[in-house]
């Protein structure tokens, strides 16, 4: 028997409802439908192709927000929905994933460890469409209604021009919600599109504490800053100049005019101290 | 009348004496019959000789010849038996002996002169191991059988100068051995001082022509790989005279050697387009041949577009990257090539080649890309010593010493340093049978990477921080190896380990 939520329901979220039109009849759902879930809600979508600069501002943001309570809803795509929602499952926080298809598929489906974590701590998976629905394109746009309807703030982190995210933003406009953006490089594809919501009027996020504060909520100083004392002086420089941007080893060599022999045994060293980490060719802060 | 000239059939590398065994028959009809197994090309070789000698100036005798390659059961192949057939021949018309221990090999033209034949240092090799004094051959193959000391190579133009060495009116100057001292450059296409910025992927090179290790490039199309790739020769070090031998003996199979050519002594670099077939690559067609693989023998092979290979052709190459031989098996032989070569490969990090760039957008879904990865699997990964991440260079962020090509080091300074780690590494391994850091095996690492405890634990804190496997720990001590004897150290220090780290395999993270 598939569980289900209908609109005359008294469990229907209420803050979807006053969507009007736009709200779904019925919610399929797995897990357990618990009402409070849906009191503070953030939704938190970003970019498919999340860079590194994009998946650690995620991480950071929803660690510290989902920390304090705030549901986190997503889209359960790869690339930012995943990132918003498997940090907020590793510290124990409750997520709702707004899934493209029938609720008795996990789409995309190597995520079923994901799927199956949310579940466990209590998150939960939603979609309007029945059993084996296909995701097809155009619920990938309906979805976002849902996503932007369930919550009171929105916060993009990495969006292109003409992307879901965008679609999510429009729709968080229409209903009257927050729209939080976190700015990039303006060179950046992934950044264009938070760019210009930020052109538009969406409020810049650049600390998770811009967003508890619309939430009334003040953010906990975490003890989880390093202290520099081991560090030597090449070190040192070498954070310096990775906290400005991250690097690839032959940039971080030229600047600091250093041989990338050198260079590299330290990039090594750094990193399995914890003070550095890599990604995709180029090195970043912790 | 019976005549008897000895020549040679080269099964791979092996050689086998064949005996040519000429009857000319007064009885019966005049006919020419080949028997022993022979090939098309023998079968042609009637043609020619007959041809040939008519062209000398000789009759061809009308008698019934009949030609014997013993022994009778194994195959035989090519067109080297046309000098020996045609001595025989001769020998009977013209009433001469032929000299003891001697060997003959060649093709002949239609005009009696004697055309570039393959295989004349392997029966070079032959002979002299088995003690015959004198070979014959081409005198555009007689440099490449020179090579070898202690026998008589005479080069021979045609049939008449031949015929009149030995009725004992011409005399032919043998080649005389010499020791190929200097090396002969071979042109490179580019200097690494080109190769502007890219300092740690240079650097990659440098560590992988000096212990001969596998490398793997990854990167966007236009950041470089290919240039990279390209200016590997110029800092290869030269081939040692053992090495030499091993790598002509397989061109000289391959009939790759030039005419009038000798010894190779530079590393052979290889780059077979992906389209290469399975053969083509490993090796191996009815008459087993070497393939790319094993004409990159002590030298590179580089396989651009990796992932672009085909599947099998790709997997095939599992144990000859391990083993460093491998063996082509077919219903009817079986022949084993040397394939010790060092693997350059590049590859882009998605079907659009785009992820990661800093200004083009990769327009790839995570499935495409995950699924293009996985073309390259994870136990040919493994093989691989080092691996890098090329990003493309922005010229306009360099300064202009920086830019100026003159001052970056160029391609000699570099293969001096590769030189001195090689001259490192072959003292170290005299006694054993390898020549290089990257064909370490556990006991060798054992015995010549001694590890302070400092060491050890900084690569055990690595290991399980960057999940490597048993075979990546050993790859990294490898490569850290490689790297002490580029800087003349005795043994690995902390940062000759932490440098090697950074050549370790990557995850490309694609969200």
């Amino acid at each position: 028997m598939d569980k289900v939520i209908k609109i005359e329901d008294k469990e229907y979220p209420k803050l979807l409802k006053e969507i009007g039109n736009d709200a779904p009849k019925k919610l399929y759902y797995k897990g357990k439908w618990n009402s409070d879930i849906f009191e503070n809600c953030l939704a938190v979508v970003g970019s498919r192709h999340l860079t590194s600069y994009g998946k650690k501002i995620t991480e950071q943001f929803v660690t510290e927000i989902a920390a304090l309570g705030i549901t986190i809803v997503s889209g359960f795509m790869y690339g930012g929905d995943e990132a918003a929602h498997s940090a907020t499952v590793r510290i124990g926080g409750r997520t709702i994933a707004v899934m493209p298809c029938g609720i008795d598929i996990i789409h995309p489906e190597y995520q079923e460890g994901l799927y199956n974590e949310i579940l466990e701590k209590n998150g939960l998976i939603i979609s309007e469409l029945e059993g084996k629905f296909l995701p097809v394109n155009w619920t990938y746009a309906r979805r976002n209604r849902i996503v932007a309807g369930l919550s009171k703030a929105i916060l993009i982190v990495e969006a292109g021009l003409n992307s879901g995210s965008l679609i999510t933003a429009k729709y968080a406009k229409k209903y009257g919600r927050k729209i939080f953006a976190v700015p990039g490089q303006i060179t950046s594809e992934v950044s264009k599109g938070t760019i210009q919501l930020i052109k538009e009027g969406a409020q810049v996020a650049t600390e998770p504490g811009d967003i508890l504060k619309y939430y009334n909520l003040s953010p906990v100083k975490t003890s989880l800053t390093k202290q520099n004392l081991a560090l030597s002086k090449e070190e040192q420089k070498i954070i310096e100049q990775l906290k400005r941007e991250p690097m690839e080893a032959d940039i971080i060599a030229r600047t600091l005019n250093v041989s990338v022999v050198k260079i590299g045994a330290t990039l090594s060293l750094m990193q399995l101290k914890g003070f550095i980490n890599q990604e995709s060719g180029k090195y970043y802060v912790n | 009348m019976l005549i008897k000239v000895p020549s040679v059939v080269n099964l791979g590398l092996e050689t086998i004496k064949v005996d040519v065994e000429v009857n000319l028959a007064n009885r019966g009809l005049p006919g020419f019959e080949i028997v022993g197994l022979p090939d098309k090309a023998i079968d042609e070789s009637k043609e020619r000789v007959r041809a040939a000698i008519s062209s000398s100036g000789v009759d061809f005798p009308s008698k019934k010849i009949t030609v014997n390659l013993a022994p009778a059961d194994i195959q035989k192949e090519g067109s080297i038996y046309d000098l020996p057939i045609a001595v025989g021949i001769l020998s009977s018309v013209l009433q001469f002996s032929i000299p003891d221990k001697s060997l003959f090999l060649g093709e002949l033209s239609f005009d009696g002169s004697l055309r570039h034949t393959k295989g004349a240092l392997l029966m070079a090799l032959f002979a002299k191991e088995f003690g015959f004094l004198n070979i014959f051959v081409p005198k555009d193959s007689a440099n490449e059988a020179g090579a070898v000391k202690g026998i008589k190579v005479f080069p021979v133009e045609n049939l008449i100068q031949l015929a009149g060495y030995f009725l004992k009116r011409k005399n032919i100057e043998p080649v005389v051995y010499h020791k190929i001292l200097n090396e002969i450059s071979t042109p490179v296409e580019f200097d690494m001082r080109e190769v502007l910025g890219q300092e740690q992927a240079k650097r990659a090179m440098e560590i992988a022509a000096a212990g001969s290790h596998n490398i793997i490039m990854m990167g966007s199309p236009g950041s470089g790989k290919t240039m990279l790739a390209r200016a590997l020769p110029g800092i290869l070090p030269p081939l040692n005279e053992t090495e030499s031998l091993e790598v002509t003996k397989i061109y000289s199979v391959a009939g790759n050697i030039q005419p009038g050519g000798s010894l190779i002594t530079a590393r052979q670099f290889r780059a077979p387009h992906h389209t290469a077939s399975l053969v083509g690559l490993i090796g191996g067609g009815t008459r087993p041949s070497p393939g790319e693989v094993s004409l990159a023998h002590r030298g590179v092979l580089f396989l651009d577009e990796f992932n672009e290979f085909p599947h099998n052709v790709m997997e095939a190459m599992r144990q000859p990257l391990e083993d460093g031989y491998l063996t082509i098996s077919r219903s009817k032989k079986r022949v084993m090539y040397p394939a010790n070569f060092m693997l350059v490969a590049s590859a882009n990090p998605c079907p659009c080649g785009y992820l990661n760039h800093p200004k083009k957008d990769c327009v790839c879904t995570l499935r495409q890309i995950k699924k293009y990865q996985k073309r390259i699997s994870g136990p040919i990964l493994d093989r691989i010593d080092l691996h890098i991440a090329i990003l493309p260079v922005d010229t306009t962020e360099f300064s202009n010493n920086q830019k100026n090509s003159e001052l970056l080091e160029s391609s000699k300074i570099i293969k001096q340093r590769v030189i001195l780690a090689k001259i490192r590494q072959e003292k170290r391994f005299e006694k054993d049978s390898i020549q290089s850091n990257a064909q370490m095996k556990n006991t060798h690492i054992k015995k010549y990477c001694k590890l302070t405890k400092d060491i050890e634990n900084l690569l055990h804190t690595a290991s399980i921080k960057f999940q490597l496997s048993a075979r990546s720990y050993m790859k990294t001590i490898k490569v850290a190896r490689t790297i002490a004897d580029l800087e003349g150290a005795e043994e690995i220090a902390v940062s000759h380990m932490a440098e090697a780290l950074q050549y370790k395999p990557k995850i490309y993270d694609t969200v």
